[in-house]
């Protein structure tokens, strides 16, 4: 279905083009250049409202708007005639009218599209005497954001992406005339996750960065690309970096990951790679800093004592790091219990069926896919730039969205029919959809009729359901069978996942039942929930965390209280001090993904490079080299020193990586799907997944289902810029529930189950289903995960102290 | 070097030898003698009256560093940073635009936001960092025409010795300082 190709005349050059495409892009290809204000291919349809990129075109009389305009075959331009020049000039000239000239001060100066442009295919010269309109300014548009009106030019960039990408539809333009502004109603503050975007669009110094302003001019940084691992969308970043700090991260556009937006999370959360929580150096129990040496062999005594009954959780790592991780464990001490899940998650069957490339969908193809199906995950909270990518496929394609989720998601307004299921009740609920997809009739109908037919089905599904066992793998693998969604052009399954390099983490062997590469089924492995059980009972003496925090992030915090009390010796490997590194004996600091240099593997089997962009703090060293030096001092020899040494063992360990080099990642990133030896992943064994039955045990009181907020972690606590979004517990309940148990908004209640309590304040959301309330997990002072349990969790609400009504 | 084929050159041949050309070099009288005596008085004498001729003008020698030679207006010395005489306010407001220009990469310039009520500078950000390395600096006088507000000017003072490299870095309290001795001017016509 290719588009036909077309041949224009662009100042006398014959450029090929493609039928449809906007002139500005076709005379781009040959190497002609027409100044844009307003036109950004990535905010959607042109609107031509800047009036800079007119081009004359033979047998049209007036000037045409070259982003508008799609090219024609045979279509004659002319981009530097007198009378182009002359309307060029005059909109320059028009611009500048109220264009204060306060370069030196502007914190755009130097990167700034309109100091270019002037100097390219302005006048040179102003006739201007008037009085230039005034503003207040610089004034907040949120507290991250300054705005100052009287640079603006009104190009409408930034209100077509709050209206039209990010959807939040905030920002609009007041007022009419010479007078027009951008602004929010009633002047309130502009938050919402994606709005940092809009400081890297606009093209003047209208819309700055607290966080930069004023940091840094563009003689005086470097740009480092690397990628962002605050969480699974790993969008492709650039830092910003001056005197070896990062001062700044902005996009760095792949169509094939992010699109060329960022969430304000990777945006703004690079403050904390200098926090005072830091680990700048490695530290025994109770604070004591030592040199390298003395903690690498206090942390191989301690593994080496345990005598085999070791345990390893790896979080927040690279794929090398994984694998070097599974690597000491198995060979240098001995023990398959390794896990890279924060809870219960499916067996190496499951993975290996859903790991099938013909199952997995590219990112990209979501922009075209006819159905999507979000199930079991808010893309907003747990991957935030998929929540982007699904209302673009749904606003410029056309594409229609079914969500089953537990809880109500951002994506809720878009979508063409929505079920909410009981917590822990996914397995059920997709086993349904599929029986309703292949013609049954039952509670998920309604969705099943927006899937039925359909050619390319997305299912985006998230980690979480595996928390109810191989049981939901398998609904999961039936309702893709019912979409026909194996080998299907365009259609397939996206996972959502906990962690940020879950994917990654897997293939690089950090499994209980798998190796490097999901080979042969592995024995005698426990997994994060079972190592927890084994270190309360005594059974495993030694534990090893690599950037996992188990005392915020996983399920039950009094089990892993309990379990991280009893063990006898704990290293970890973290980047912040937290709740778990004060339990710790050794502790190891960890890179920022601004420091690291290592692989990375997107849910879509991506694979894509960190790299470092700046200097480490204190004596922090390479996590693969100091990996390898315990290994060594463990008697184990892997032959890997560096991170290229590191690269080369995972990629021959790991067999359908094997074609993959750090060339072909390049910046772009390369799916292992895509390479040759993508035909070596194992394939599934004959047997069905052992699925234990469902618990359909009810109890007493309402049914608490858990959620990620976006902000909850150390992300708010340790920028000082996000302080201000630092989530506060909330109890959401249904208005039904509310009016029974007499509670009001904003009333603080005591949330407890079986002796652990949480406070929250409460609030009433008219989407959630009776019966049902949410807490969030990992914010500070009462986390939700205090309550879980493993299965699912029913909750006593006592009210502690009401609002004045 | 090949030998004998045919075409080879050989300079120790005797046809070689034959066909050169000799040449007798000319040369001047020998030295000595009373001729070259009364040259050898005549040349000392020439010597002597421009001797002479400048005894009289008396010493030109500079007495330096009791005393400083005398620089142009327009000499290029030691940058020197300028506040508003009315105001008090500093004229940098730390837009690095003579980083950019500068040749040998010796400015340093961290901008900050003013605070209302606490101004440093009459624009919207100031220089909260501004450093020279006068060891580095070739004193082109780039960042004199780059500033757009006038905001540093090469001065003229040349004094710049140290025993310590660290102490050639300029902050801004010293930039901005007068310099306690004034280096003289060339007076008009010298």
């Amino acid at each position: 279905m290719s588009a036909k190709e077309v041949t224009i005349v662009v100042d006398g050059r014959e450029v090929s083009a493609v039928e449809g495409e906007m002139l500005h892009d076709a005379a781009r290809k040959g190497d002609v250049e027409i100044p844009v204000f307003c036109y950004e291919p990535k905010l959607g349809e042109p609107v031509g409202a800047c009036r800079m990129c007119l081009v004359e075109i033979e047998g049209i009389p007036k000037l045409q708007t070259s982003c508008s305009t799609p090219v024609r075959d045979g279509m004659v331009v002319h981009t530097r005639t007198e009378q182009v020049k002359h309307a060029q000039n005059a909109v320059v000239e028009f611009l500048l009218v109220n264009h204060p000239l306060d370069c030196p001060v502007c914190d755009k100066g130097g990167e700034c599209p309109l100091q270019d442009i002037t100097m390219g295919w302005g006048p040179g010269k102003s006739r201007v005497i008037d009085e230039k309109r005034h503003f207040q300014k610089p004034i907040e548009l949120s507290p991250l954001v300054a705005i100052d009106r009287e640079r603006c030019i009104l190009c409408y960039r930034c209100v077509r992406f709050s209206q039209e990408v990010s959807e939040d539809s905030q920002l609009q333009l007041l007022d009419r005339g010479d007078r027009t502004f951008v602004g929010t109603f009633d002047d309130r503050p502009y938050v919402a996750p994606f709005h940092g975007n809009i400081t890297d669009i606009c093209p003047v110094g209208a819309l700055t960065s607290y966080t930069y302003r004023f940091r840094a001019r563009p003689w005086d940084i470097e740009q480092a690309g690397s990628v962002c691992t605050l969480c699974p969308s790993q969008c492709n970043v650039s830092f910003t970096v001056r005197d070896e700090k990062v001062k700044r991260v902005i996009t760095r556009d792949n169509h094939d990951v992010d699109d060329g937006w960022l969430c304000d999370r990777g945006r703004y959360g690079f403050e904390m790679f200098e926090a005072e929580e830091r680990i700048a150096g490695p530290r025994l129990k109770g604070g004591a800093e030592v040199e390298w040496d003395e903690a690498i062999a206090a942390a191989a005594a301690g593994l080496r004592a345990a005598g085999g009954e070791v345990a390893a959780i790896v979080g927040d790592a690279s794929n090398e790091e994984g694998y070097l991780v599974g690597r000491l464990l198995r060979e240098g001490l001995g023990s398959n219990d390794v896990d890279s899940r924060q809870s219960r998650g499916f067996s190496r069957a499951a993975v290996v069926r859903l790991a099938q490339p013909d199952l997995t969908i590219k990112v990209r193809e979501i922009d075209d896919a006819d159905v999507i199906l979000v199930a079991g995950t808010d893309p907003l909270h747990s991957s935030p730039i998929l929540d982007l990518r699904v209302r673009k496929a749904i606003r410029r394609n056309g594409a229609r969205l079914v969500v089953a989720t537990e809880r109500p998601t951002a994506l809720d307004g878009g979508a063409e029919a929505i079920a909410r299921y009981a917590p822990g009740g996914a397995t059920h609920f997709l086993s349904e959809l599929a029986a309703a997809v292949g013609g049954a009739e039952n509670v998920a109908s309604p969705l099943a009729e927006s899937l039925r037919g359909a050619e390319k089905v997305v299912v985006i599904w998230g980690e979480r359901i595996a928390r109810e066992g191989d049981g939901a793998a398998t609904a999961l693998l039936d309702l893709a069978d019912a979409c026909g969604v194996a080998g299907a052009e365009g259609a397939g399954l996206l996972e959502v996942p906990d962690v940020t390099n879950a994917r990654g983490l897997r293939e690089a062997g950090c499994l209980p039942d798998a190796g490097p590469g999901l080979g042969a089924e592995l024995a005698g492995g426990r997994s994060t929930e079972q190592i927890r059980a084994g270190l309360i009972s005594g059974e495993i003496k030694s534990l090893l965390l690599f950037g996992a925090d188990p005392l915020r992030d996983f399920p039950d915090t009094p089990a892993w209280e309990e379990a991280l009390t009893a063990a006898d010796h704990i290293v970890c490997f973290s980047m912040h001090e937290n709740a778990t590194t004060a339990k710790a004996d050794v502790v190891f600091p960890l890179e920022t993904h601004a420091e690291k240099d290592g692989t990375v593997t997107h849910p879509d089997g991506r694979l894509q490079r960190v790299r470092p962009s700046a200097s480490r703090p204190g004596i922090v060293q390479s996590n693969i080299v100091i990996l390898s030096l315990l290994a060594e001092t463990l008697d184990l020899s892997t032959g890997i020193d560096s991170q290229p040494t590191a690269f080369a063992a995972l990629t021959e360990a790991v067999p359908f990586y094997s074609s993959i080099t750090e060339e072909k990642i390049g910046g772009q990133g390369i799916r292992w799907q895509e390479t040759e030896a993508a035909s070596t992943i194992p394939t599934p064994d004959g047997g069905a997944l052992s699925s234990e039955p469902t618990t359909s045990a009810t109890g007493e009181g309402l049914a608490l289902g858990t959620y990620r907020d976006l902000w909850a972690g150390p992300i708010t606590e340790l920028n000082p810029p996000l302080q201000f979004l630092t989530p506060q517990q909330r109890l959401e309940i249904s208005p039904a529930d509310a009016a029974r148990l007499d509670l009001k908004q904003g009333d603080v209640v005591r949330v407890g189950q079986n002796g652990s309590s949480v406070e929250a304040h409460v609030l009433i959301k008219e989407r959630m289903s009776e019966g049902t309330v949410f807490l969030a997990e990992g914010v500070q002072g009462g986390n939700a995960n205090a309550l879980l349990n493993g299965g699912p969790v029913w909750v006593e609400i006592q009210k502690l102290s009401g609002v004045d009504a | 070097m090949s030998d004998g084929d045919g075409n080879g050159f050989d300079p120790k041949s005797a046809s070689y030898l034959d066909s050169i050309e000799v040449i007798e070099v000319q040369r001047g009288p020998n030295p000595g003698g009373v001729g070259g005596a009364y040259r050898a008085f005549g040349e000392t004498l020439r010597g002597l009256k421009t001797t002479m001729a400048r005894l009289i003008e008396g010493p030109l020698t500079i007495e330096y560093p009791e005393e400083k030679t005398p620089v142009y207006p327009r000499f290029r010395g030691r940058h020197k940073l300028h506040k508003f005489e009315d105001s008090g306010l500093e004229k940098c407001v730390g837009c690095s635009l003579c980083a950019a220009a500068c040749p040998a990469d010796c400015i340093r310039v961290v901008a900050a936001e003013n605070i209302p009520g606490d101004r440093v500078s009459a624009g919207e950000r100031y220089a909260a960092v501004y450093e020279i390395n006068l060891s580095r600096c070739i004193f082109c006088g780039y960042c004199e025409i780059a500033c757009p507000f006038d905001a540093i000017t090469m001065g003229h003072d040349y004094e710049m010795a140290d025993y310590d490299r660290g102490d050639l870095i300029f902050t801004k309290e010293m930039l901005l300082a007068e310099p306690i001795e004034r280096t003289p001017l060339k007076s008009e016509g010298e």
